[in-house]
C-alpha cells in the first residue's frame, strides 16, 4: 500500500523546498524532486496489477463536506503509465533545466516552483477519482506554464504576453465550461433524497439524466479538445508553442495534451454515455480533420518547433481517434500512444534545441543543414526519435497506431480509418522532413556544426533508451489498459448499440465479464449474434456462442446469486470454460486443449 | 540444433554487428569495419545452413513448418502477437537467398566502399538491413512481418541517402521512405480487416481455417483485403503505380543498389504474395490484379529501360521489369517457378549491378552510357561478369534466367484463356529484356575506348580533375564519403572479384535448382509451404508448353541480342559518328522515345495529382486559413475577452493573483446563477 499523497504533493513540496536554496543551487532541488516522484512512480508501475481491482491505492477522506466533494486518488489502468510518463517528463525537463541557461537564472527559484507547481497539478489531475478535485487540477495545472511563458519566454515581452494571453483565454474558457459542467453532472445524478457526490465512479452508476448528457458532453469535449488541442480550436497553439522555453515546452507538450485524452477516457466517456455516443461523430470528424490539416500545416512550415507542434495536434487526433472509437483495442492504442508519443516528443524538442545552439539560435529549417557529419552520435540519436515521432514499424508507436486503426476501422467508419491513415504517410513526410533538413544536405551558412556536448547527448540519450525500451516489449505498457479501457468504453459502446458491443465481443471475447457494466448483461439483438472469431461456423446454432448460457441468454462467469459478473482473473482460478481469443474455441484454462463445448458442461460452468 | 534455434542466431548476428559497429564506430574504425559487417552476416549463411540441414532432416509429413515465440509482444483488445518466427521451407529459401548474396555483397563492399569516410557506418547500415530483412521473411505472424517491412524500408532509406550531402540523394530517400510507408499503410489496414475474420494474426494458424473462414471462393472481405496486403506488396516491389521511387533509389551506392534494390528487399512483395497463397487462391479478383500489374509493369519498365542513358537506372528498370514477372508468376500460381526466378534473379542481378559498379568507378563515377564506350579490353573481368549477367536475364540457355523465366510462362501458358495474353506479353518482355541488356553491354564495352577506358589500359586509373554529381552536374561536397580520392574496380580488388566470381557461377549454375522434368529439387523442397491446406492448387504444366516455351525463349532472346547489335553493337564503317545507328532510330520513333524517356510520365502525373495539391492545401492553411478563420474569427470573436484579460495578465506579470482570483470568482458566479435557476 503506498500512500498516493506522498507522491502527489512532493514535487509541490520540493519546489517550496527550493525558495529555501540559494539560487545556484536551486536547480538540483528540483531534479531531485522530480527524480524522487520517479522513483515513486516507478514503484506504483511494478506494483500495478493488470486484472486485479480497478481502484488501487486508494485514498479517500473528507475535503468539502458541504459540497459533497471528497480528496480521493486511485491507481487504474488507465492513469498508472500516464502517471509514469509524468514524472518522466518532470523529471527530464528538470534535468534539462539543470543544464541550461534557465537553471543558472537568478530567478531559477521561480522556475523550480512554477514546474513543481505544474508536476502536482497534473498528478493530482491524473489521480483524482472525485469529478471536481480533477477539475481543481486540471485548472492549476496550466496555470504555472502561463507564468514560466510570461516570465522567461522566448521573443518580445509583446510576443510573450499575446501568446499568454491567446492561451489564457482558449484555455479559460474551455476550464469554465467544464466547470460548469461538472458541477451540473454531480447535481444532475444525484437522487432525490440523496448527498450529492462527485465520485467519478458514483455519478457513473446513478446515471445523469440522458437528455442532459449532449450539452455536458459538448462542455466537457471542449475543455479536452482546447487542451489537446485540436482543429479549429487551436488558436493558441502557435504563438504558445513559439514563445514557451523548449525545456518547458518539451514537458507541456509531451505530457499536458495527454491529460486531456486522459479526461475522455476518465470522464466523459463513463459518466455520460447517452452524450458520448450521439456527439461521438462529431469528435471523430474533429479528429480526423486535425490530422489532415495539422499534417499539412506541419509539412509547410519553416519552424522547427511548430513542425513538432502541428505534428502533435496530428498526433492527438489519432489519439482522440482511438478513445472515440469506443473499443478497447482503440482506447488501449490511445493510452499506449499517449505514452510513445510523450516520449517521443521529448527527444524531438531536444534535438531541434541542440540544432538550434549550432545555428546561432535559429530554428529555421532553412538555417539548418549539414550537421549530421560533424555530430554523428546526435544523429543516429536523432533519426531513432524521428522514426518514434513517424510510427515506424518496430517502435511501440506503430503498435499503438495498429491497434488505433484496428478500433476506429471497426469501431467507427471504414472510411474514416482509411483517410485518417493518410495522416500516417504524411506524418513520414514532415518527420523526415525535419531530421533531412536538420542534418542533411548541404551545410548552411549559418551552421556551425560541432558533436553534441556529454550532457546533451546523456539527455537525448534517454529518450531514446525509453523508446527502445517501449519498441521491445510494448505488451508491458499496454497490459495495465487492457481492462480498463473495457470498463472506461462499455457503458457508451452499450448505448451506441448492440452491434457495436457484438464486434468489440467477436473482437475480444474476454471483455465480456469485466465490471462494473458487464457486455454480457446486454441481451444480444436476436439472430444477430455471429460465432466469435469471424463467420467460422463451428458447431449448431445453440452452441454458435460458447461463453453464453444457452438456456437463459446470460453470460457464464456472471454469478447467479449476485448478478455480479465475476472478473476474468478470478473465473480463471476456477473452473470456468474460457474462450480462446485467437481461435474462438472452448478452452479448459487447466490444460489449454480445446475442449468440444457440450452444452451441459458450459452450463455447469462458472456455478 | 533445431531449425528454429538457428534461426534466431541467424537473425540476432547481423543486428549484434550492426549494434556492435554504430556503437564503435569510433574503434572500429577502416578495414576492420569491414570485416566485422562482412563476417556477422557470413555466419548468418552458416546458421542458415545449419537450419537448413536440420529441416532437411526432418522427414516427417508436417515437422517442416515451425513456429517458435520468444515472447508476447503485445495482447490487448483481442489483438494477440508474438514475437515469433515461423522456419518453413519458403522462409528457408528466402533466408539463403538473403544472407547468401549478403555476404557476398558486403565482401564486394570491403573494396568497393574502402575510400568512403562512411565506411564503418556503412557496414553498420547494410547489417542494420541484412537484420531487417531477416525479420520480414522469418516473422511467424502478420505483426511481424508488418514490422519487417518497416525496417526494411527504414534501412533503405539510410542508405538511398547515404551520401547525405547530395540533395538528390535526400530527395530520393524520402521519396522511397514516403511511397513505401503507402504501401505499409495499405498493408495494415488490409491485415486489420483480414483479421477481423481470421481472428488471429498467426500465419499458420489463419491459413489453416482460411476455407472455413472465407468459404471456399472466398469472399468480399478476402479480396478487399488482400488488396490492401497488395498495395503493400506493389509498393515494396516498385510495381505500377508505386514504382517511381526504385530508379531514383539508384542514389545510393551501388553495393546498396545491388543488394537492397535489385537482389533482396525490392522481392519482399514476392516473397509476400506466396505467403499468403492460401488466401490468394481463394480470391479470383486478386490474383487477377496481381497478374495484370505485374504484367504491365514489366512492360513498362521495358520500354522504359530501352531509352534511359543512366547505366544504373537501366538496370533498376530491368529489376521492376523481372519483378513484374514474379509477381504475376505468383499470382497466377507459379510459386516455385516465381520462387526460383527470385533466386536466379538475386544472382544474375546482383551480378551486373557489381559489374555496373566497377564500370562506374572507373569512370570515376560517372553514369552516363553516352559517356562510356570501349572498356572490353580494359575491364575483362568485369567484362565477363556482365555478359554472363547478361545472358542470363535474357534467357539464353543454359544460363540460370533461361529455366527460370520460361518456368513462369509456361504456367501461365498451361491455363489457357485470357492467360495467352500474359504469356504473349511475357515473351514480349523478354524480348525488351534482352535488348537493354545487350545495349547496355555494346555501349560501355564495345565501340572505341573512351578516355577513361584508354587511361586504363595504360595502367592507369582515371580519377576526375573534381567531382560532380552526376544526376545535376553540381560540384559535389567530397566530406561525406564517396567520390573519395579511391576507386575500386573489381580488376585490382580480389574481394571484388571473389564476390563477382561467385555469383557468376550462381548465375550460370542456378538453373540446376530447377530444370523442369529433370532437376527439380527447389520444387521438392518447397512441397510443404505450399502443398498444406491446399487442394494442390499449384499447376502443372505438361511436357508439349515446357518444350515449346524454352525454344521460343531462346529464339527471343537471341532475337533481342540481335537486335541491339544491329542498333549499337555493329562495327562502324570508318569515319561514322559512333551513335549513327541508335540515332537513326531515335529519329525514327521520337515521339515514341521522348514518352519513354520521360518514363511514361508517372513521375509528372503523381507531382500534380498528389504532391502539389498538399503543399497548395499547406499553404493555404498557413497563410490563409490560420490568419483569417482560425486567428481571425474565433479568436477575433472573444477578442473583447482578449482586451480584457490583456489588462489582467498584465498584472500577472507584475506577480499578482488578483487576476485569477476574478477569474475563478467570475466562474462561480456562472454556476451560482445556473444552480439558482434550476432550484
Amino acid at each position: 500500500m503506498l500512500h498516493l499523497s506522498i507522491l502527489l504533493w512532493l514535487p509541490a513540496l520540493f519546489g517550496l523546498l527550493g525558495l529555501l536554496v540559494p539560487a545556484r543551487h536551486v536547480r538540483w532541488v528540483g531534479v531531485l524532486g522530480a527524480v524522487l516522484a520517479l522513483a515513486f512512480s516507478i514503484v506504483l508501475v511494478l506494483d500495478f496489477e493488470p486484472h486485479g481491482s480497478a481502484f488501487q491505492h486508494v485514498t479517500d477522506t473528507t475535503w468539502i463536506s458541504a459540497l459533497g466533494v471528497r480528496y480521493q486518488l486511485a491507481v487504474t489502468g488507465l492513469n498508472v503509465w500516464l502517471v509514469l510518463l509524468t514524472t518522466v517528463g518532470f523529471a527530464f525537463s528538470s534535468l534539462w533545466i539543470a543544464t541550461t541557461s534557465l537553471g543558472t537564472d537568478p530567478r531559477a527559484k521561480h522556475v523550480i516552483l512554477h514546474l513543481g507547481i505544474a508536476q502536482t497539478a497534473v498528478l493530482g489531475a491524473l489521480l483524482a477519482q472525485d469529478l471536481i478535485l480533477f477539475v481543481a487540477f486540471f485548472d492549476l495545472m496550466l496555470i504555472p506554464f502561463f507564468f514560466l511563458t510570461a516570465q522567461f519566454g522566448n521573443g518580445t515581452n509583446e510576443e510573450r504576453v499575446r501568446a499568454t494571453i491567446k492561451m489564457i483565454v482558449y484555455t479559460l474558457v474551455g476550464s469554465l465550461l467544464m466547470l460548469v459542467a461538472a458541477i451540473a453532472v454531480g447535481v444532475l445524478a444525484t437522487p432525490d433524497g440523496q448527498a450529492v457526490s462527485y465520485n467519478i465512479q458514483e455519478i457513473a452508476q446513478r446515471g445523469v439524466p440522458e437528455g442532459s448528457q449532449g450539452w455536458l458532453f459538448a462542455c466537457f469535449a471542449a475543455a479536452f479538445l482546447v487542451k489537446m488541442p485540436a482543429f479549429p480550436i487551436h488558436g493558441w497553439l502557435a504563438d504558445g508553442y513559439k514563445a514557451m522555453p523548449l525545456p518547458i515546452l518539451a514537458v507541456f507538450s509531451g505530457v499536458l495534451s495527454k491529460v486531456a485524452v486522459y479526461g475522455f477516457l476518465q470522464i466523459a466517456l463513463p459518466i455520460l454515455p447517452q452524450g458520448t455516443a450521439d456527439l461521438r461523430w462529431v469528435v471523430l470528424i474533429l479528429a480526423v480533420l486535425s490530422i489532415l490539416y495539422a499534417s499539412s500545416l506541419a509539412l509547410t512550415t519553416f519552424n522547427a518547433r511548430l513542425v513538432l507542434a502541428y505534428s502533435s495536434v496530428a498526433q492527438l487526433g489519432f489519439i482522440t481517434l482511438g478513445v472515440m472509437s469506443l473499443r478497447p483495442d482503440g482506447a488501449s492504442g490511445a493510452l499506449l500512444q499517449s505514452v510513445n508519443h510523450g516520449v517521443a516528443v521529448f527527444g524531438a524538442f531536444l534535438a531541434v534545441a541542440i540544432l538550434g545552439r549550432r545555428t546561432g539560435g535559429s530554428e529555421d529549417l532553412r538555417d539548418m543543414g549539414g550537421a549530421a557529419t560533424k555530430m554523428p552520435v546526435f544523429a543516429v540519436l536523432f533519426i531513432v526519435v524521428t522514426y518514434a515521432v513517424l510510427a515506424m514499424p518496430g517502435t511501440a508507436n506503430f503498435v499503438g497506431e495498429f491497434l488505433i486503426l484496428r478500433g476506429a476501422w471497426e469501431g467507427t467508419a471504414q472510411g474514416l480509418a482509411i483517410v485518417a491513415s493518410l495522416g500516417v504517410a504524411l506524418a513520414a513526410v514532415y518527420a523526415l522532413r525535419l531530421f533531412i533538413r536538420g542534418s542533411h544536405n548541404r551545410v548552411a551558412a549559418k551552421v556551425e556544426p560541432r558533436e553534441g556536448t556529454r550532457p546533451e547527448l546523456a539527455l537525448m540519450a534517454i529518450p531514446v533508451v525509453l523508446i527502445a525500451a517501449l519498441a521491445f516489449h510494448p505488451q508491458q505498457t499496454v497490459k495495465a489498459a487492457d481492462d480498463a479501457t473495457t470498463r472506461a468504453v462499455q457503458r457508451a459502446a452499450i448505448v451506441v448499440g448492440p452491434d457495436h458491443v457484438r464486434k468489440i465481443l467477436e473482437a475480444d471475447p474476454s471483455a465480456r465479464n469485466i465490471a462494473p457494466e458487464p457486455f454480457a448483461d446486454v441481451p444480444p439483438s436476436a439472430g444477430t449474434v455471429r460465432p466469435i472469431g469471424g463467420a467460422r461456423t463451428t458447431g449448431p446454432a445453440s452452441q454458435s456462442d460458447p461463453a453464453t448460457d444457452p438456456n437463459t441468454g446470460r453470460a457464464v462467469g456472471v454469478d447467479p446469486s449476485t448478478g455480479q459478473a465475476t472478473t476474468p482473473s478470478g473465473g480463471a482460478a476456477g473452473s470456468t470454460v474460457q474462450v480462446d481469443p485467437s481461435t474462438g474455441q472452448t478452452v479448459d484454462p487447466s490444460t489449454g486443449q480445446p475442449v468440444e463445448p457440450p452444452s451441459a458442461q458450459t452450463e455447469g460452468a462458472g456455478r | 540444433m533445431s531449425p528454429a534455434e538457428a534461426a534466431w542466431i541467424v537473425l540476432l548476428l547481423p543486428l549484434l554487428g550492426s549494434v556492435v559497429l554504430g556503437l564503435g564506430f569510433r574503434v572500429w574504425r577502416g578495414a576492420q569495419a569491414g570485416i566485422i559487417g562482412t563476417a556477422s552476416v557470413g555466419l548468418a549463411f552458416v546458421f542458415t545452413l545449419v537450419s537448413l540441414i536440420s529441416l532437411l532432416g526432418r522427414k516427417e509429413e508436417g515437422t517442416r513448418q515451425i513456429t517458435s515465440s520468444l515472447y508476447e509482444y503485445v495482447n490487448v483488445g483481442g489483438v494477440k502477437v508474438e514475437l515469433s518466427i515461423l522456419v518453413d521451407p519458403l522462409s528457408l529459401v528466402m533466408l539463403m537467398v538473403v544472407t547468401g548474396v549478403s555476404t557476398l555483397i558486403h565482401l564486394y563492399s570491403l573494396a568497393y566502399m574502402r575510400g568512403d569516410n562512411g565506411y564503418t557506418r556503412f557496414f553498420s547500415y547494410l547489417n542494420f538491413f541484412v537484420f531487417s530483412m531477416l525479420v520480414l521473411v522469418l516473422a511467424g505472424n502478420f505483426v511481424l512481418l508488418i514490422v519487417g517491412w518497416g525496417l526494411v524500408g527504414a534501412a533503405s532509406y539510410m542508405l538511398i541517402s547515404f551520401w547525405y550531402r547530395r540533395n538528390t540523394a535526400t530527395t530520393a530517400g524520402i521519396k522511397a521512405f514516403v511511397i513505401n510507408v503507402v504501401g505499409d499503410i495499405g498493408l495494415v489496414l488490409g491485415v486489420i480487416l483480414l483479421l477481423r475474420h481470421t481472428g488471429t494474426v498467426d500465419f499458420l494458424e489463419a491459413f489453416h481455417g482460411a476455407k472455413e473462414t472465407f468459404g471456399e471462393h472466398g469472399n468480399g472481405s478476402l479480396t478487399a483485403g488482400l488488396l490492401l496486403v497488395m498495395v503493400g506488396a506493389f509498393a515494396k516491389s516498385a510495381q505500377l503505380p508505386f514504382h517511381t521511387w526504385l530508379p531514383d533509389a539508384m542514389e545510393g551506392p551501388t553495393p546498396v543498389s545491388s543488394l537492397i534494390h535489385a537482389a533482396t528487399m525490392v522481392t519482399a512483395g514476392v516473397y509476400l504474395i506466396a505467403r499468403l497463397h492460401p488466401f490468394m487462391e481463394l480470391s479470383q479478383t486478386a490474383q487477377t490484379v496481381g497478374m495484370v500489374v505485374g504484367c504491365l509493369t514489366l512492360l513498362v519498365a521495358g520500354t522504359i529501360g530501352l531509352v534511359q542513358t543512366d547505366l544504373k537506372r537501366v538496370i533498376a528498370y530491368s529489376t521492376m521489369s523481372q519483378i513484374g514477372y514474379m509477381i504475376m508468376g505468383v499470382s497466377a500460381g507459379a510459386y516455385f517457378a516465381s520462387m526460383f526466378h527470385l533466386a536466379t534473379h538475386a544472382f544474375f542481378k546482383a551480378l551486373l549491378f557489381m559489374a555496373a559498379g566497377s564500370v562506374i568507378a572507373a569512370m570515376a563515377s560517372e553514369q552516363n552510357l553516352d559517356k562510356m564506350g570501349g572498356f572490353k579490353k580494359a575491364m575483362p573481368f568485369t567484362y565477363g561478369a556482365f555478359v554472363i549477367g547478361g545472358l542470363a536475364l535474357s534467357g539464353i540457355p543454359p544460363f540460370s534466367g533461361f529455366f527460370s523465366k520460361d518456368e513462369i510462362l509456361s504456367v501461365i501458358g498451361e491455363q489457357g484463356g485470357a492467360y495467352w495474353l500474359l504469356y504473349v506479353a511475357g515473351y514480349a518482355g523478354a524480348f525488351l529484356t534482352a535488348v537493354y541488356t545487350w545495349r547496355m553491354i555494346f555501349r560501355a564495352f564495345w565501340g572505341p575506348p573512351v578516355e577513361q577506358a584508354k587511361e586504363l589500359e595504360g595502367g592507369h586509373l582515371y580519377h576526375a580533375p573534381d567531382h560532380r554529381n552526376p544526376a545535376t552536374g553540381e560540384l559535389e561536397d567530397t566530406e561525406v564519403g564517396f567520390p573519395g580520392p579511391e576507386h575500386h574496380i573489381a580488376e585490382r580488388a580480389p574481394a571484388m572479384k571473389l564476390a563477382m566470381g561467385t555469383l557468376a557461377l550462381l548465375a550460370i549454375l542456378g538453373g540446376l535448382l530447377g530444370i523442369p522434368k529433370v532437376l527439380t529439387p527447389l520444387e521438392k523442397f518447397l512441397e510443404p509451404t505450399f502443398e498444406a491446406g491446399l487442394a494442390g492448387h499449384a499447376v502443372h504444366p505438361g511436357n508439349g508448353i515446357i518444350i515449346v516455351g524454352l525454344v521460343i525463349g531462346t529464339i527471343v532472346g537471341a532475337a533481342g541480342i540481335y537486335v541491339a547489335y544491329l542498333i549499337w553493337g555493329k562495327p562502324l564503317s570508318q569515319g561514322q559518328p559512333a551513335t549513327t545507328h541508335s540515332s537513326k532510330w531515335q529519329a525514327k520513333f521520337a515521339p515514341v522515345h521522348r514518352f519513354f524517356l520521360n518514363k511514361w510520365y508517372f513521375d509528372e502525373l503523381i507531382d500534380y495529382a498528389i504532391v502539389r495539391p498538399v503543399r497548395w492545401f499547406g499553404r493555404f492553411a498557413h497563410d490563409t486559413f490560420e490568419r483569417l478563420v482560425v486567428g481571425g474569427a474565433i479568436v477575433g470573436g472573444t477578442s473583447g475577452a482578449v482586451r480584457g484579460a490583456s489588462a489582467l495578465v498584465r498584472r500577472l506579470q507584475s506577480g499578482y493573483m488578483r487576476a485569477y482570483s476574478a477569474v475563478v470568482l467570475s466562474g462561480l458566479a456562472v454556476l451560482l446563477v445556473y444552480f439558482l435557476t434550476q432550484s
